[in-house]
């Protein structure tokens, strides 16, 4: 029974990316191309060369992080919006960090790394001190920390830290660059750290009688708190280590990817990842396997708009229409009439087995 | 129990099947006016334009001969402004050299190098980034593809495959400036930039260098909309410039933005706004006065040759009133005649570099 | 600096906080419908978007703003109706509908336009609606044209205050509808049919939201373009919360933003040597600190946010 239920859990989410699919095939029938082709054009565009494999994993890494960090704070039943604003800021300090203090090379990265994650724990900690203490609804919060991040950002670049004529950042310097794979697979070490800690929050969220008890709080705080759980403590926890996934993402996409800050960095990543998560169903793992099928879909959205000048609207809306099928399919697995419907269903099939 | 399910799945259905139906059906119905506006724009000819139209059979003999360029843009080319008149630009020089054009807009920062590393692994000849922000993802990319000719509008890189073009912010500054001195009656004007830019700095400061040139009493209100699609926020700043400090005439370099300050002036008597970078305005015009023009064809046409003579790089090619890229656009009726003959005098003047040192 | 104690100053900031407010007022309404039946809809944006664009193609096309504003609001409830089947009758998680329509929706909205002005690099210029002075009551010196000098819309959204606060406090309708979202099973067995109230909520949310969209492309500016919604309908749903979840205090939280952004902008000209970033965050961090102050101790509707599976009962 509960191997039929795990099965379920993938066909859903498979078989809506194809009927997303379908129906973004007829939008570019309309347009008057071909869809083979075109989807031809998208799956090239993000597997058809090893370099090109790699780019769509550099693309997927910080969608990974904002994914876990939404995941993580679902689990516990807050809903930090702010995977953004922590995103960024985390960026914001690794920068200031790299290029103010000279320290270089490995160490560098390492401490720029630590500080991002903390810079976005203590960005992260804002709503749920707020929440805790206040009473303030910690999604409206994040938001209003989303924008006053995305402003600071812009300060930096355009003020503080502006490099000459462009409004950007000076560039990190080049020893504190994350290195890649190799010159033909251009991955940064990045995607691994990711991956670790996908990874990581699986084995604590599911193994571990910490993450038990956090899962306790996210699924009723009021009889997690008669049973003498620390709510408020849990709650706080998972905004400040949420955050810091979320910082640390900043700065792994600073030191792999952007190399310095400018308009538009980080921008999307963090209700991306929300959509992300919520796909996945809080799986820590599967956030991970989602966030590379939105890589896919960003990569080949960019190909798909170059090679035939179809908009990028288009993969944006098969992108929307993947997350309405495949979450409308798992609701509808627990509708209690389709529950039953499926376990009546399942049970002979188990006979007949 | 069943019946419950294929409902719900079924209501499901036809809901999304509905929903692109829909989508699809208002492309049809918009598609005969898109094409009868098809029609008109291959009567006029253009190879550029048929191009566009068949995109497909672009994409799939990309090989077939013949020169290609692209073009990266972070606004979008249907703002009214930079956007419109960069993407204009590109397509007139390539009708005139017989190229074909392709576009990509409303592209983030984050992303303009793997839209151009795109373009360059379809081997378009040249890839024309039309602004000073793309400079890091014009060198990133050139570099990994030396077989690919960059253009970077307002630029100051020269290497072997990136040629830059820059018309002169400052002439600019000082045209849209001397024009706004000489018009204003309140001794207040209005500069409404986008990002800060370089160029736009620039042209904020020449501006008002050169408006306190021809008027000493003039006082500049500026301020920066934080970006280039906020039509709203263009609107607002117009509007509490005008009642704040009686600003009666205004410059702007925000593309879209600049499109809602105008609109905020609609209505009004004896505002003035400045159009750039195309000819904006007409001899009827309540609001743009004149434009200044900036010729970004006659620039990119410049390197086209080059590319097709095998010739490009390692240069900038400068746009200035000297070699004609820059020019006074029209003038609507608002301006008088001997205001008109004053400011030709005066522009004559920034041409040969007199009128500030 | 002495323009701040001029008169026309403080007309231009207090008509331009009640043109700001407005868009926010109408999608804060929205969702204050929405939420008072119990779903949380941060599709706010997505809506508006979507209403910006129709409303905008079809005033264009019919040359009616009225039209347009109508157009507006029926395209709002179109896209609303995925998030009302899919939160109510699959009782699927909202927050994931929100998100699923703040992607769905402008990107349809930006395909559309795509489709209808292919290629046209010149700015499409709308229709634009006409104030409506009222007569006698806009010559008062002052309060004259700030609040009898306007169009239609914003009288329009300003009466809704009033008419919601009295809807939800005053008659069986609005309670009937207020219980779905405190107590849905109780309504149900008091004969409420919840889910048909649930739809009915996303109809209403639709429709306003869509408003606010179309105001923006047809009352504020007469162009679309791409962005122009800029978060308004995030900001919208905050100021749900701030004015917990009642009409008055929803308008107040709006008028609050809308005169931070306004005097925000003032600010800006008055001292362009201030990073602009700063002063753009007044708003926002305005918001945070009189939340902070005052703090939630009432929080929203009981059953905000939960699927009501009516088969449990």
């Amino acid at each position: 029974m509960k191997q039929k239920e795990n099965l379920m859990k993938v066909i859903v989410p498979v078989l809506s990316i194809l009927v997303a699919f379908i129906i973004g095939g007829i939008i570019i029938i309309c347009l008057g191309k071909n869809p083979f082709q075109a989807y031809g054009f998208l799956f090239s565009g993000a597997f058809g060369s090893s370099r090109k494999i790699a780019q769509t994993l550099v693309i997927a890494c910080p969608l990974i992080f904002t994914g876990l960090t939404a995941a993580f704070s679902y689990k516990c039943g807050v809903f930090n919006l702010g995977g953004e604003g922590q995103f960024v800021m985390g960026a914001v300090a690794s920068i200031f960090f790299v290029t103010k203090s000279g320290i270089e090379g490995l160490a560098g990265i390492l401490l720029s790394l630590l500080i991002g994650a903390a810079a976005g724990a203590l960005w992260g900690a804002i709503p749920g001190i707020l929440k805790i203490t206040r009473g303030l609804n910690e999604m409206i919060v994040s938001i209003m920390l989303n924008y006053a991040a995305t402003l600071f950002m812009g300060y930096v670049y355009t003020t503080l830290l502006r490099d000459g004529s462009v409004p950007q950042t000076f560039a990190i310097p080049a020893s504190t660059k994350l290195s890649v794979i190799s010159k033909s697979f251009p991955v940064h070490w990045g995607v691994w750290i990711a991956l670790f800690l996908a990874f990581a929050g699986y084995y604590f969220l599911f193994y571990t009688s910490k993450g038990f008890k956090l899962r306790a709080v996210g699924l009723n705080s009021t009889a997690a708190f008669f049973n003498g759980f620390p709510v408020n403590r849990y709650v706080l926890f998972s905004f400040i280590a949420s955050g810091a996934v979320a910082g640390l993402g900043g700065s792994v996409e600073l030191h792999g990817k952007q190399l310095r800050l400018m308009s538009g960095f980080g921008q999307g990543f963090g209700f991306d990842g929300v959509a992300i998560a919520l796909i996945a169903q809080l799986n820590p793992i599967g956030t991970a396997a989602v966030a590379f099928i939105f890589a896919i879909l960003r990569k080949g959205a960019s190909t798909l708009q170059t090679g035939m000048q179809i908009p990028t609207a288009v993969v944006d809306i098969i992108q929307a229409l993947v997350i309405i099928f495949a979450v409308a399919g798992t609701a509808l697995l627990k509708l209690p009439a389709i529950r039953q419907y499926i376990n009546s269903h399942m049970g002979k099939k188990e006979v007949t087995n | 129990m069943k019946k419950t399910m294929k409902t719900a799945s079924l209501i499901m259905a036809a809901v999304l099947t509905a929903m692109s139906l829909a989508a699809c059906g208002g492309k049809a119905a918009s598609e005969k006016t898109e094409s009868s506006a098809a029609e008109t724009a291959k009567t006029e000819t253009t190879a550029a334009e048929t191009a566009k139209e068949g995109d497909t059979q672009a994409a799939a003999d990309t090989k077939a001969g013949g020169f290609k360029v692209a073009m990266v843009l972070d606004s979008s080319v249907s703002d009214g402004g930079w956007g419109a008149s960069c993407y204009q630009a590109m397509v007139n020089a390539a009708k005139d050299s017989g190229w074909e054009t392709v576009y990509t807009d409303n592209v983030a920062t984050a992303d303009y190098a793997t839209v151009m590393t795109d373009y360059a692994e379809l081997g378009y000849n040249l890839i024309f980034a039309p602004g000073n922000q793309y400079t890091d993802a014009v060198k990133q990319v050139a570099e990994e593809y030396p077989e690919i000719n960059f253009a970077l509008l307002n630029g100051t890189v020269e290497t072997e495959n990136i040629t830059s073009i820059l018309p002169d912010a400052k002439q600019i500054g000082y045209m849209a400036g001397a024009l706004a001195g000489l018009m204003s009656k309140t001794n207040n004007i209005g500069f409404i930039g986008g990002m800060e830019l370089d160029t736009t700095k620039a042209k904020l400061e020449c501006y008002e260098k050169a408006a306190k040139k021809v008027n000493p009493d003039i006082k500049v209100s500026s301020a920066y909309a934080g970006s280039f699609s906020d039509t709203a926020k263009g609107k607002e700043i117009a509007s509490s410039m005008v009642s704040t400090y009686d600003v009666d005439v205004m410059f702007g370099d925000a593309s879209a933005v600049d499109t809602g300050a105008r609109e905020a002036l609609s209505g009004l008597e004896g505002r003035y706004d400045i159009g750039q970078p195309g000819d904006l305005g007409s001899a009827d015009d309540k609001i743009i006065i004149c434009s200044v023009v900036t010729d970004n064809a006659a620039l990119l046409k410049a390197c086209m040759k080059d590319v097709e003579a095998d010739t490009f790089g390692g240069q900038t090619i400068y746009g200035d009133l000297g070699n004609g890229c820059l020019s006074i656009g029209t003038f609507s009726n608002a301006v008088p005649e001997d205001i008109q003959t004053q400011y030709k005098e005066i522009v004559g003047q920034i041409q040969a570099g007199t009128f500030i040192q | 600096m002495d323009a701040f104690l001029n008169m026309n100053f403080l007309t231009e900031l207090l008509l331009s906080t009640i043109r700001m407010a407005t868009p926010i007022l109408f999608v804060a309404l929205a969702e204050t419908y929405s939420e008072r039946a119990g779903l949380v809809n941060i599709g706010l944006d997505g809506i508006m978007s979507f209403g910006a664009l129709i409303g905008f193609l079809i005033g264009y096309r019919s040359g009616s703003p009225m039209v347009g504003i109508l157009a507006g609001a029926l395209s709002g409830i179109a896209i609303n109706m995925i998030y009302a089947f899919c939160t109510i009758r699959l009782c699927a998680p909202q927050i994931v509908y929100g998100m699923a329509i703040n992607i769905f929706a402008p990107a349809l909205a930006s395909f559309i336009y795509r489709l209808s002005f292919s290629d046209t690099s010149t700015l499409i210029q709308g229709v634009s609606m006409k104030a409506l002075p009222i007569p006698v009551l806009s010559r008062i010196p002052f309060l004259g044209p700030l609040f009898f000098n306007h169009i239609p819309l914003v009288y329009a959204a300003y009466l809704l205050v009033p008419v919601t606060t009295v809807f939800f406090s005053r008659t069986k309708a609005g309670l009937n509808f207020k219980a779905v979202g405190e107590f849905p099973k109780a309504a149900e067995t008091l004969g409420i049919n919840v889910v048909l109230q649930k739809y009915l909520a996303c109809v209403i949310c639709g429709a306003l939201a869509g408003i606010g969209g179309a105001y923006l492309t047809i009352c504020y500016t007469s162009t679309y373009s791409e962005g122009i919604v800029a978060g308004r309908g995030f900001i919208a749903l905050s100021a749900v919360i701030f004015g917990r979840w009642m009409p008055s205090g929803v308008l107040l939280a709006c008028l609050l933003f809308g005169f931070c952004d306004a005097l925000q902008i003032r600010l800006q000209l008055l001292s362009p040597s201030t990073p602009y970033q700063l002063l753009q965050m007044i708003p926002y961090l305005c918001t945070l600190f009189v939340l902070a102050f005052f703090g939630i101790r009432k929080s929203g509707p009981k059953a905000n946010g939960q699927p009501y599976y009516r088969e449990e009962r």
